[in-house]
């Protein structure tokens, strides 16, 4: 974690912060400049990458992480095994660029962009008043401090704020450099808004609790899978663009994603360590009773776990079925290159179970 | 000419007695002060409409729909331009719908109602059925539009110069008027207007919940459209969507979603969403009517407009900067930091340092007027009619109450 070296001399068990602290970048010797676009975070004078809003935010993680410890209380594990291989996998987006074919994966890169930007919506979710629905005191928590910066912190990270770009605009620069500022094809936002369109507004699990707190712990649940699934993407992202083979600035572009994916460490602590203190508490329900924490957050896991190993293969593939043949035709031979795209598929079945199934009866 | 002596008559109840208060050194007066003259007001206005239609008509539909504008005097006077313009008489309809078709109106239609179901700015709407028993609405364009939307837009013309010629800071409006004669022309085509429908339909096609009428084309003229009858609540009714139990706070989350798939995502959009014009039946379904008014955006704007709108709702300075100059603003001097000065302005506005996410009505009437005082000169053509849409979404979510979160709207997932 990169902000280690810079948090040294401050207190390590401190629980509780201000806003702006949590907000802190601190200075840089050298700001990031991504593409000509003026970007968060920065260098140090060894020239290593320092995450913005760190100073304070992730010592303060930390800490909240050790008081759970020492409470005896067990961190948040999302199972890796459920995370789904990126489709098309890095050796079939290589072999499309190689071949000519660069839509589907301006497609998929511009994509990536504005789901990082769309992350700022984490500061439209509303706070409900813990300290009275949660039984045990919250104070000196993550959870204490998520309306108290950390939510804000992590929109910031997600999308730029003010005169700086966040991860949508270093996506882009890393696409831009790697693909030289490709055209971006017309039907990027339909795609995305069409699958929007077709989805249900989601029924709620737990009627019984507080609608905003249900809502709250449902997309912060929401968020940690696909903070954590994103690992997988930016993997993807790294090796793809970082290939002198496909990418017209391998070492540029490579160095972006790594600066993004070192940005999303703190979403991913706060979110796992705010979700794992309600574990480890008792929440009220609206007609008087209790309701333990941790079936309530393990629940909410669950479906969201369940529903992403569902959908998520299937909708990139689909993302890309109706436009590969089509895209394809730029290839000296079409067929011949789906042919190698198929030989090329990961196999892959969801695991059968997510690990936060409902205790029976 | 009577938009001359309509002038005259405002300028002398709100500008007269203005004036005589300053000389007498009292205070201005107060909007409930002048709730007496802000009636008498509308009803000129009204009147002069009514006896106008067209343009002016267009007018009144949009002051009636901005009500966090303008005084509810006026608001509520003017309403009825939406879609309660006093019809043309039924001999006059029959005559025009037989001379369009060709044939006589019991060749097509098994049944044929007299009285119109609605009557706007440009048409009358009927209801009918036809001999295969299907029930339609038929839209009969008033038999003397088209001369006086051309002698409209001619005085319009004149008014804009007038106003250049006055104005210290001008905006250029001839452009935007350009752009927006070129539609006003296009609007009497009703060929173009049931393609138009045809393809915002198509936009929709995996979306039960945003409904627009099909065309009957082989019964359509140039001047009469014959279309699927719809029913539903004019969006504005609060109370009567209230009352079929719908959440106005979600109609108008899924007026903004449809707007925003329109504009950002297709490229084509349904470019008058004035309250008549839209409906919500009581299984929460949006219909879109009237796509006379329609507007294609050039490749690639749509995600301009997107950025745009996306790095206002993230406070991305920036950002906000990049898009305005990808979508073809202009400032007179070629220096960017007015456009910063326009985005700090904008942003000023909100305290918490976050729109929440919402397009707000401040935030549309803060974008006109940081561009009118800065010197930005040029407005690109394309942002003129996409701008007028946001100004009547943020009138018509004013009126219901609620404001939409664009993130959400944009498909960033819902917000707590
Ligand atoms: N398919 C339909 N089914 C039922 N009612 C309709 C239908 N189409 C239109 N109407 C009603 O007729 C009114 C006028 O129709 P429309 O808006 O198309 O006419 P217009 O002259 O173009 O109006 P505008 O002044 O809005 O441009 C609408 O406000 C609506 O109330
Ligand atoms: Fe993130
Ligand atoms: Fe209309």
């Amino acid at each position: 974690m990169s902000a280690a070296s810079d948090s040294a001399e401050i207190a390590p068990d401190r629980l509780t912060y201000a806003r702006d602290e949590l907000l802190e970048s601190g200075s840089y010797a050298a700001p990031l400049i991504a593409g000509g676009v003026r970007c968060h975070g920065g260098f140090d004078e060894s020239g290593a990458y320092r995450s913005p809003r760190t100073i304070h935010r992730m010592p303060a993680v930390r800490a909240w992480q050790a008081r759970l410890a020492r409470d005896g209380h067990a961190l948040l594990e999302i199972p890796r095994a459920a995370m789904p291989p990126q489709y098309p996998n890095v050796e079939q987006a290589a072999l499309l660029l190689e071949n000519g074919v660069r839509d589907p994966i301006v497609r998929t890169l511009t994509v990536i962009s504005i789901v990082e930007g769309f992350g700022a919506i984490i500061r439209d979710v509303r706070v409900p008043d813990l300290a009275s629905l949660v039984v045990e005191p919250i104070e000196g928590t993550a959870l204490a401090h998520l309306g108290g910066g950390l939510f804000e912190a992590h929109a910031r990270d997600e999308s730029g704020w003010k005169d700086e770009g966040g991860h949508k605009q270093m996506w882009e620069a890393a696409r831009d450099l790697a693909l030289e500022k490709p055209k971006i094809p017309g039907d990027v936002l339909l795609r995305m808004m069409g699958r929007q369109a077709a989805r249900r507004r989601p029924e709620r699990p737990f009627p019984q609790l507080d609608e905003t707190l249900e809502r709250m712990l449902a997309i912060m649940a929401q968020v940690l899978v696909v903070e954590i699934f994103a690992e997988g993407t930016f993997d993807w992202g790294y090796r793809l663009l970082s290939n002198p083979k496909v990418s017209a600035a391998p070492e540029a572009a490579g160095a972006m994603v790594a600066h993004i994916r070192a940005d999303e460490s703190p979403h991913v602590e706060y979110l796992r360590t705010a979700l794992s203190e309600v574990r480890a508490r008792t929440l009220r329900t609206v007609d008087g009773k209790t309701l333990s924490g941790r079936s309530v957050v393990d629940g909410l896991v669950h479906r969201i776990l369940r529903d992403v190993t569902r959908t998520r293969p299937q909708e990139q593939r689909d993302d890309l079925r109706d436009s590969l043949a089509e895209a394809v035709k730029v290839a000296p031979n079409p067929q011949r290159l789906l042919d190698e795209l198929g030989a090329l598929d990961t196999e892959w079945t969801p695991p059968a179970h997510t690990g936060f199934e409902p205790a029976a009866g | 000419m009577r938009v001359a002596s309509l002038a005259a008559y405002l300028y002398a109840i709100y500008k007269l007695p203005a004036l005589a208060r300053r000389l007498l050194g009292r205070a201005k007066a107060t909007d409930r002060e002048l709730a007496p003259t802000h009636r008498r007001a509308a009803a000129a206005i009204l009147a002069t409409a009514l006896a106008m239609r067209g343009v002016m008509i267009k007018a009144c539909q949009a002051i009636a729909t901005r009500a966090d504008v303008f005084p509810p005097e006026m608001v509520e006077t003017l309403k009825q331009c939406h879609d309660a313009v006093p019809a043309k008489p039924f001999a006059e309809v029959r005559a025009a719908v037989e001379r369009e078709l060709g044939k006589p109106l019991g060749a097509v239609f098994a049944r044929f109602e007299e009285a119109p179901i609605a009557a706007a700015s440009l048409a009358q709407v009927h209801g009918a059925t036809l001999a295969d028993g299907a029930e339609v609405a038929v839209k009969v364009q008033y038999p003397d539009i088209e001369e006086i939307v051309r002698t409209d837009l001619r005085n319009l013309e004149r008014l804009c110069r007038f106003y250049e010629w006055f104005d210290p800071q001008p905006l250029e409006l001839l452009p935007l008027l350009q752009e927006l004669t070129r539609h006003l022309g296009y609007e009497l085509d009703f060929r173009r207007e049931a393609a138009s429908a045809d393809r915002v339909r198509a936009i929709f096609a995996d979306d039960a919940r945003v409904v627009v009428p099909r065309i009957h084309p082989e019964h359509s003229t140039g001047r009469v459209l014959v279309m699927e009858r719809v029913s539903g609540i004019k969006i504005t009714e609060k109370a009567a969507l209230e009352a079929a139990g719908l959440d106005p706070a979600e109609v108008v989350q899924e007026l903004m979603g449809a707007y925003v798939r329109m504009i950002l995502a297709a490229g084509f959009f349904q470019a008058d969403p004035h309250p008549g014009n839209l409906m919500v039946t009581p299984d929460r379904k949006l219909i879109l009517l009237d796509f006379g008014l329609a507007k294609e955006l050039p490749e690639g704007y749509g995600l301009g407009l997107f950025e745009l709108m996306f790095s206002m709702m993230t406070l991305n300075e920036s950002a906000m900067i990049r898009a305005f100059q990808e979508l073809g603003f202009e400032t007179k001097t070629g220096n960017t930091d007015t456009f910063l000065l326009i985005t700090r302005r904008m942003l000023a506005r909100s305290e918490s340092g976050s729109f929440e996410g919402e397009f707000t009505e401040e935030m549309t009437d803060e974008l006109f007027e940081a561009i009118r005082q800065d010197p930005v000169v040029k407005v690109p053509s394309d942002f003129v009619l996409v701008g007028r849409v946001f100004s009547f979404l943020s009138g018509i979510a004013h009126t219901l109450g609620h404001r939409a979160n664009v993130l959400a709207a944009m498909g960033a997932g819902p917000p707590g």
